[in-house]
């Protein structure tokens, strides 16, 4: 691993943790807002209504810093396409992140209203994890080269995953302004639920899961026959092209639902998460049929997926 | 009630204190290489050496 490569790994690192660090202490200052529409006193109302407003401007000042330093990588995509005139990733992501935080920070300011806090810090701690396993992942190939068909999947799948991007855009601004004409309370929380569901975090990082996974039951393996090494190129292929389909079935699900607003902003952010640990947990499939000590079972279990 | 004016600034120092450790881990490398430091005692040199008298 080269200098630059650890520099970028121990930056991403910090900048998850310091994420999952801020998104467990805001969840834990959300909690009494979750409480306010409960039956009580008066006396007791106007306190809980008072420790709102507190625990709400904690929540800004944890929010600040991770909205500036730890989603920095988005930023910074946002910048490039911008420069390059097209429309990556980071711009939904960018998007969903300032609609849940600016309402919620003149809704702290003015001491009224919604605050989507948690919603903006389990964002950025999920989607971060997923960033993480997937640069980790890219770092992994990256020394390698890579025969046409690879290169070819790889391709496919960032086509893929921008043209879901456009489309997402598109339905989530369409959906919010529907909402907002039926019921403008509810335009927010289904908007950022559905701009938060339109990051392709699964999507583009189920190729280079699949062919990180190869790389290390290569290692694990050592050298094998010829016979052996195809197979084990084909349940890759399968294993990337199984996570490209899984991650595309799980949008198409999950969208309708958050366009009917039954999604909750942080619902959306959780399945977001637990998307892209399905895909790297499919992948590292490939490096436990490879596993040494099961050589003989590993082939035919190899056999057995490339089928 | 009032003693959340006293609590919540605590809070803030002690994340404050745990996400500065946290950084400083980090970039002392203590997170580079999670897996070979357990093995790292056995692949110890074991073969007796003259120590000093």
């Amino acid at each position: 691993m080269t200098d630059a490569m650890r520099r970028a790994r121990r930056h991403m690192l910090a900048r998850t943790g310091l994420a999952w660090l801020v998104m467990m202490q805001v969840m834990m200052l959300a909690f009494p807002g979750y409480l306010r529409d409960g039956a009580r006193a008066p006396d007791a109302q106007a306190s809980l209504e008072q420790a709102i407003v507190l625990m709400n401007w904690l929540s800004l000042i944890l929010c600040v810093p991770l909205v500036l330093y730890c989603a920095w990588p988005v930023w910074h995509g946002v910048g490039r396409d911008v420069l390059r005139r097209r429309i990556g990733m980071d711009v939904p992501v960018a998007l969903g992140i300032l609609a849940a935080f600016l309402p919620s920070v003149v809704a702290t300011w003015r001491g009224a209203g919604e605050v989507y806090f948690d919603s903006v810090s389990m964002f950025v701690a999920f989607l971060l994890t997923a960033r993480f396993l997937e640069t980790c992942a890219r770092q992994a190939v990256s020394g390698q080269t890579h025969p046409a068909q690879d290169a070819g999947l790889l391709h496919a799948a960032d086509r893929l995953a921008f043209r879901f991007v456009c489309l997402q855009i598109l339905l989530a601004v369409g959906v919010g302004l529907y909402w907002w004409h039926i019921q403008p309370g509810h335009a927010l929380a289904v908007t950022v639920a559905l701009l938060v569901m339109s990051c392709p975090c699964a999507l583009s990082m189920s190729v280079p899961a699949a062919l990180a996974a190869r790389h290390a039951a290569r290692l694990r393996a050592g050298t094998h026959s010829a016979g052996e090494a195809d197979a084990l190129d084909a349940a890759t292929r399968r294993i990337a092209r199984q996570n490209l389909h899984g991650a595309l079935v799980w949008h198409l699900l999950m969208a309708p639902l958050a366009a009917m607003g039954w999604v909750q902003p942080w619902v959306a952010a959780i399945t977001m998460l637990l998307s892209s640990l399905a895909v790297a947990a499919n992948a590292w499939r490939l490096t436990r049929l490879a596993a040494p000590g099961s050589h003989g079972r590993a082939a035919g279990a190899i056999d057995a997926v490339a089928g | 009630m009032d003693i959340l004016f006293l609590l919540l600034p605590i809070t803030l120092l002690f994340v404050l204190g745990i996400g500065v450790a946290f950084w400083w881990a980090i970039f002392a490398g203590q997170f580079d290489d999670t897996r070979d430091a357990a093995t790292a005692i056995l692949d110890d040199d074991d073969h007796a050496h003259p120590g000093p008298p």
